[in-house]
C-alpha cells in the first residue's frame, strides 16, 4: 500500500460523520494551503504584506478548529453507536492497521506521527503569527475601520519605519501578555461596535517615554538650535507668501550653556503637573524641582493650595509636548500652506489658498461626499474665476483638486469622527495650547511671578510674517512700520552667538 | 558768553538724553509688537494698517505710563497703561485734544446727577447704567489694584465720549476713532455718530437718513473722498455732507474743530429750548458750512423756518406743560414721593425728552417726518389728550384754572372748543396762520 493510499484509508476512517469529515477537510486543506502560501512567499511570488492576515491568522486558526472537530466527531459517533472504541476502530480501519504490534499498532503510530507533525506545524505557525502580529500591517489593518486614521497618518509620518509595537507594546513577557489582553478587549469592543469615536486621547497605557522615545532620542543628544522656515500664503489673489523663520532654541542647557526647550528633560531638571481630568490640556498647576529638592509650584491665580486628585498628576516627559510625533493630524491652513510650498497646489490659480480652504473646511458627511464636494467646489470656483481656462490652468486645477482630496483623506476620517482639530498638537502654541498651557500669565507662584513666556524664550525670529525668509538679517529700514520689531528681533538673534 | 555756553551744554545733554532714550523705547516697542502680533493679531493688523504705523507711532507712544500714574502697571519690564486718554493723544494731537476738552462731548460723563441716570438706576439697575448710559456718555474709570491692568471690571471696557479718566482728563478719542485703526474716514461717516445719536429720544441718525443730505450721501458714497488727508467741503468733496461735515469739518469758509457743539446755537436737549451763549457767531459758523453748497437766501430761509418751529414748540407746548407740572408739584398733588413714581411725570418726560426732541431735531436737520409725525404730532396728541386729562384728574382749582385759561384765551389752543367748519374757514382765510406769524418775526 502506498503512503497516499494509507493516508486516504486513515482519513476515511476518521471521517465518521459530517463533523469528523469537516474536521479532516479543514485541517488538511488549511495545512496544504499554508504550505502553498509559504512556498509562494519564499519564492517571492507573494509580496503583499496583507496576505499575512490569511496565512498567519486565518489558516492556523482553521487548522486548530479542524483538529478539534476530529475528536468531537469521533465522540458523537461513539455516542450514537453506543459501542466501545475498540469495536468501532475495528469497524473503521483495516484489521492490519489496528493489529497490535510492538511499539503500538500501525494506527497508533500514524496518530503519533501526525501529532508530532501538528505540534511542529503549530509551533512554527504560532511563531509566525506572533511575528506577524508585531508588524504594523497587522495593527493598522486588522481592525481596519477603527485604526484607519492612525494607519493613514502613521504611513506618512517621521516614524513610518518604526513598528507600532516598539512604542505601543514594548519588550518582555509582561508587555506581551498585557498587550494581548488589551487586544482581546479591543477585539470585543470592535465586534460589538462599542468603541469610542474618535479614539480618546491621551493614551494613558502608553509605555514611559524613557523606555521608548529615548532608545533613539536621548536627552544628551539635543544641542544648539534648529532653524525652521514657515511659509504662510495669503488669502489674496496671488496667495502671496509670508515667511516666519524661527531659530528654535532646543538645547537641554547642559552642553551649550544656553538652556532651551529640552531644558524640561535635562538630567538635572524635573517638571510635574496636574491637569483637569488628566486630559493634559488645562493645567491646574505645574511644579519645577529646585536645587534643594523642593518643588516650586505655579498654580492658577488664587488656587495655589487647591487639592488635586493624585491621578491627575504626571511627571512631564517627551509626549507631553511631542504628543503627535507619528499620528500627525494637520491644521487645514498649515496643510494647505505645505502643499502650496511643494507646488502640489498651484499658485498660478487666483485665490488658490482661499478656494482650497473653502473646499476643505465644510463638514462633509462621508469620504465619497467629500471627494465629490471638494472637486465640485473647486471646479465651480474656477469656472467663475477663470471663465476662459487655458489647458495649463486646467491641469493646474486638476492637480490642485487631487492634492486637496489627499489632504482631506489624510486628516479627516468621518467614520471615526476625526475632523479638523480633533487631535491638536502640543508642539507649538496654536490656539493658546501646547507651550502656552503652562507658559502663560495665569499660572503664578506664591510671589505672583508667572511661568516665563517671552516670545524669544524658546525661539529667535529671522522673519516674522515677512516678505523674505531672512528679512531680519538685513538692516532695518526706517520707512518700515515694523522697524522697531525688526531691530529688536535682529539684536536678540545676533546676541545668541555670544 | 556763560549763558550761551550753558545753552549749548543744555542742548548737548538734551540730545544725549534723547539718544539714550530712543533705543530703549524702540527695543521695548519691538518686544510689544513681537508678542502682540501673535497674541492679538487683529489689533496688530489694524495698527499695521493705520496712519500711526505709517508714521512709526508704536505701542508705547500711546500706552506708556509715568511712575505716578494711578492706572500704570509693569508689563514685561515696561510701565504702561491700558487706558489711552485725550491727554495721551494730546501729546501729538494738541489742538484736537484741547478742543475736545472744551467741548460739550467732554461733559457727557457728568450725567450721574441727571434724570437719565436716575431713571436707569431706579428703573433698571447698575449693570444697565453701565452698559446703557455709560457706554455712550462715558463713566468714571474705577481702579482696582487687584486687576492685571489696574482697571476695575465695572468700568473697563468703556469708551464713552465723556469718560472721566484717572488723569483728570475727560473723554475717549476712540469713541469716534476706534482703536487700533484710528481712521479719519470712519469718524467722518454718520455711522460713527450713530452709535449714540439715534433712537426715540434723539434720532439724529434717523433724521439725517431721512433728509436729502443723508440720502444723497448714501447714493454718492464713492464720491465722498472719505480717506483723504484734507477733507474740506466744497474743495475736496461736494457730493453730500455727513454729521462731521456740518458740525466739525472744515469748509471753504470755516476751520475744522473738534468742539462738536461750536456751530450749534439752539439747545435742543432741555424741556424748553434756549439760545446758547454766543448764539450769533455759532450760527454764522454753521451758515458758513451750508454756504459751501447753498446760496445765501436758501440758507437764511432754512434757519428762518427752523427757528420758528423751535419757538413754536417752546411757547405752545413746552412752557405750558412745564407750568402745569410746576403747579402740581407746588400744590403737592403727586401721590408717590419718588420722581417718576406718577403717571403725569412720565407723560411730561416723554413729551419733551422724546417727542419734543424729535420734533426739534427733525426741524433742525430737514427731516419732515420727524418734524411732524414722530415729532409735533405726538407732542400735541399727548399734550391735549394725556397730559391735560391727567392734570385735571387731580381736580385742583389752581391747576384747573390754568388749563381753562389756556384753552380759552390762547389763540393757539382755542381750537379745542371750536367748531370744525369755523376752523377750516380760518385756515383757508389765513387767519389761523396769523397767530403763528410772531414765531417767524421774533428775534429778527
Amino acid at each position: 500500500m502506498t503512503l497516499i493510499a494509507r493516508y486516504r484509508a486513515f482519513v476515511r476512517g476518521l471521517s465518521v460523520n459530517p463533523v469528523g469529515r469537516a474536521g479532516v477537510v479543514l485541517t488538511t486543506s488549511s495545512f496544504l494551503t499554508f504550505l502553498f502560501m509559504e512556498l509562494l512567499r519564499l519564492l517571492g511570488v507573494l509580496t503583499n504584506a496583507y496576505i499575512g492576515l490569511i496565512t498567519y491568522l486565518l489558516l492556523p486558526t482553521l487548522f486548530v478548529v479542524g483538529l478539534a472537530l476530529i475528536p468531537l466527531g469521533w465522540w458523537l459517533y461513539r455516542k450514537a453507536r453506543a459501542r466501545a472504541d475498540r469495536e468501532l476502530l475495528a469497524e473503521r480501519f483495516s484489521p492490519d492497521a489496528v493489529a497490535p504490534r510492538p511499539g503500538g499498532s500501525r494506527l497508533f503510530v500514524t496518530v503519533v506521527v501526525f501529532t508530532l507533525v501538528n505540534i511542529l506545524f503549530l509551533t512554527a505557525a504560532s511563531m509566525r503569527m506572533l511575528t506577524f502580529m508585531d508588524t504594523p500591517v497587522f495593527c493598522g489593518t486588522a481592525c481596519h475601520k477603527v485604526m484607519h486614521p492612525e494607519w493613514a497618518t502613521y504611513q506618512v509620518s517621521p516614524h513610518a519605519r518604526v513598528r507600532c509595537v516598539d512604542c505601543h507594546v514594548g519588550e518582555g513577557t509582561g508587555a506581551l501578555v498585557s498587550s494581548k489582553l488589551n487586544g482581546a478587549r479591543q477585539m470585543f469592543l470592535a465586534m460589538f461596535n462599542a468603541y469610542e469615536r474618535p479614539v480618546p486621547t491621551p493614551v494613558r497605557q502608553l509605555r514611559p517615554a524613557r523606555e521608548t522615545c529615548e532608545k533613539c532620542h536621548w536627552p544628551d543628544k539635543f544641542y544648539g538650535y534648529r532653524q525652521q522656515v514657515r511659509v504662510h500664503y495669503g488669502m489674496d489673489r496671488d496667495s502671496t507668501p509670508r515667511y516666519t523663520t524661527l531659530n528654535l532654541k532646543i538645547d537641554t542647557g547642559e552642553a551649550a550653556g544656553h538652556a532651551g526647550i529640552h531644558w524640561h528633560v535635562a538630567e538635572a531638571n524635573a517638571v510635574r503637573y496636574a491637569s483637569a481630568e488628566d486630559e493634559r490640556q488645562e493645567m491646574l498647576w505645574v511644579e519645577v524641582r529646585q536645587l534643594d529638592g523642593t518643588w516650586r509650584r505655579f498654580a492658577r491665580r488664587g488656587e495655589q493650595a487647591a487639592p488635586t486628585p493624585a491621578d491627575w498628576q504626571r511627571t512631564l516627559d517627551c509626549v507631553d509636548c511631542h504628543n503627535r510625533v507619528t499620528h500627525i493630524y494637520e491644521e487645514p491652513e498649515v496643510a494647505v500652506d505645505e502643499r502650496m510650498r511643494r507646488g502640489l497646489m498651484d499658485r498660478s490659480l487666483p485665490f488658490v489658498r482661499r478656494e482650497v480652504l473653502g473646499a476643505l473646511l465644510p463638514d462633509y458627511p462621508d469620504r465619497e461626499a467629500a471627494m465629490a464636494g471638494i472637486a465640485a467646489r473647486l471646479e465651480g470656483a474656477y469656472a467663475r474665476l477663470l471663465p476662459e481656462m487655458t489647458a495649463a490652468q486646467r491641469q493646474a486645477l486638476e492637480r490642485t483638486i487631487t492634492a486637496a482630496q489627499a489632504v482631506y483623506n489624510r486628516n479627516i476620517h468621518p467614520l471615526m469622527a476625526v475632523r479638523w482639530g480633533t487631535y491638536p498638537s502640543h508642539l507649538d502654541h496654536r490656539h493658546d495650547g501646547g507651550c502656552f498651557r503652562c507658559h502663560n500669565q495665569e499660572l503664578v507662584d506664591s510671589t505672583g511671578a508667572a511661568v516665563s513666556h517671552d516670545c524669544t524664550l524658546c525661539h529667535s525670529f529671522l522673519a516674522y510674517g515677512s516678505a523674505g525668509p531672512y528679512q531680519f538679517l538685513e538692516t532695518p529700514t526706517d520707512n518700515d512700520s515694523e522697524a522697531a520689531m525688526h531691530r529688536y528681533l535682529r539684536e536678540e538673534f545676533l546676541k545668541q552667538g555670544e | 558768553m556763560c549763558r550761551s555756553m550753558l545753552a549749548i551744554l543744555f542742548i548737548i545733554s538734551l540730545v544725549l538724553a534723547v539718544l539714550a532714550q530712543t533705543p530703549a523705547t524702540s527695543a521695548a516697542a519691538g518686544k510689544c509688537l513681537t508678542c502682540h502680533k501673535e497674541k492679538t493679531p487683529g489689533l496688530y493688523q489694524q495698527w499695521y494698517g493705520s496712519a500711526h504705523a505709517l508714521h512709526k507711532v508704536t505701542c508705547l507712544d500711546c500706552h506708556r505710563a509715568e511712575s505716578g500714574d494711578a492706572d500704570g502697571f509693569i508689563h514685561y519690564d515696561v510701565r504702561i497703561a491700558t487706558l489711552v486718554t485725550p491727554t495721551d493723544c494730546g501729546r501729538c494731537h494738541k489742538r484736537e485734544a484741547a478742543e475736545v476738552g472744551a467741548s460739550y462731548h467732554a461733559t457727557a460723563g457728568l450725567i450721574l446727577e441727571s434724570q437719565d441716570a436716575y431713571l436707569a438706576h431706579v428703573l433698571a439697575g447698575a449693570p444697565v447704567a453701565i452698559l446703557g448710559c455709560e457706554s455712550c456718555h462715558g463713566g468714571k474709570v474705577k481702579l482696582d489694584p487687584g486687576s492685571p491692568n489696574r482697571l476695575h471690571k465695572e468700568s473697563w471696557p468703556n469708551s464713552g465720549i465723556g469718560r472721566l479718566n484717572p488723569d483728570g482728563s475727560k473723554g475717549a478719542c476712540n469713541a469716534c476713532h476706534p482703536r487700533h485703526l484710528f481712521s479719519k474716514a470712519q469718524a467722518r461717516q454718520p455711522e460713527a455718530c450713530g452709535k449714540c445719536h439715534l433712537g426715540p429720544d434723539h434720532p439724529q441718525k434717523e433724521v439725517y437718513e431721512e433728509s436729502k443730505h443723508g440720502n444723497t450721501y448714501y447714493t454718492n458714497l464713492d464720491a465722498m473722498n472719505l480717506k483723504a488727508d484734507r477733507w474740506v467741503v466744497g474743495a475736496d468733496y461736494s457730493a453730500a455732507p455727513t454729521c462731521a461735515t456740518c458740525h466739525m469739518a472744515a469748509s471753504t469758509r470755516v476751520q475744522a474743530t473738534h468742539d462738536v457743539g461750536q456751530r450749534i446755537y439752539w439747545t435742543l436737549r432741555p424741556p424748553v429750548s434756549a439760545a446758547k451763549d454766543n448764539a450769533g457767531p455759532r450760527r454764522v459758523a454753521m451758515k458758513n458750512v451750508c454756504a459751501a453748497c447753498h446760496g445765501q437766501v436758501f440758507v437764511n430761509g432754512h434757519f428762518h423756518q427752523y427757528d420758528a418751529a423751535v419757538r413754536l414748540y417752546n411757547d405752545k407746548f413746552a412752557r405750558p406743560a412745564t407750568d402745569i407740572l410746576a403747579l402740581i408739584t407746588k400744590n403737592k398733588l403727586l401721590e408717590r414721593p419718588a420722581s417718576f413714581g406718577n403717571d403725569i411725570e412720565w407723560i411730561y418726560w416723554e413729551l419733551w425728552h422724546h417727542e419734543g426732541r424729535r420734533a426739534r431735531h427733525g426741524a433742525s436737520m430737514m427731516g419732515p417726518d420727524y418734524t411732524w409725525w414722530h415729532g409735533f404730532y405726538e407732542v400735541a396728541k399727548h399734550f391735549y389728550f394725556e397730559l391735560i386729562p391727567e392734570a385735571r384728574r387731580y381736580n385742583n382749582p389752581e391747576v384747573n384754572a390754568f388749563i381753562d385759561r389756556l384753552l380759552r384765551d390762547d389763540p393757539m389752543h382755542r381750537w379745542v372748543n371750536e367748531r370744525t367748519d369755523g376752523l377750516k374757514r380760518q385756515i383757508r382765510s389765513g387767519e389761523l396762520q396769523e397767530y403763528y406769524r410772531r414765531f417767524f418775526a421774533a428775534g429778527k
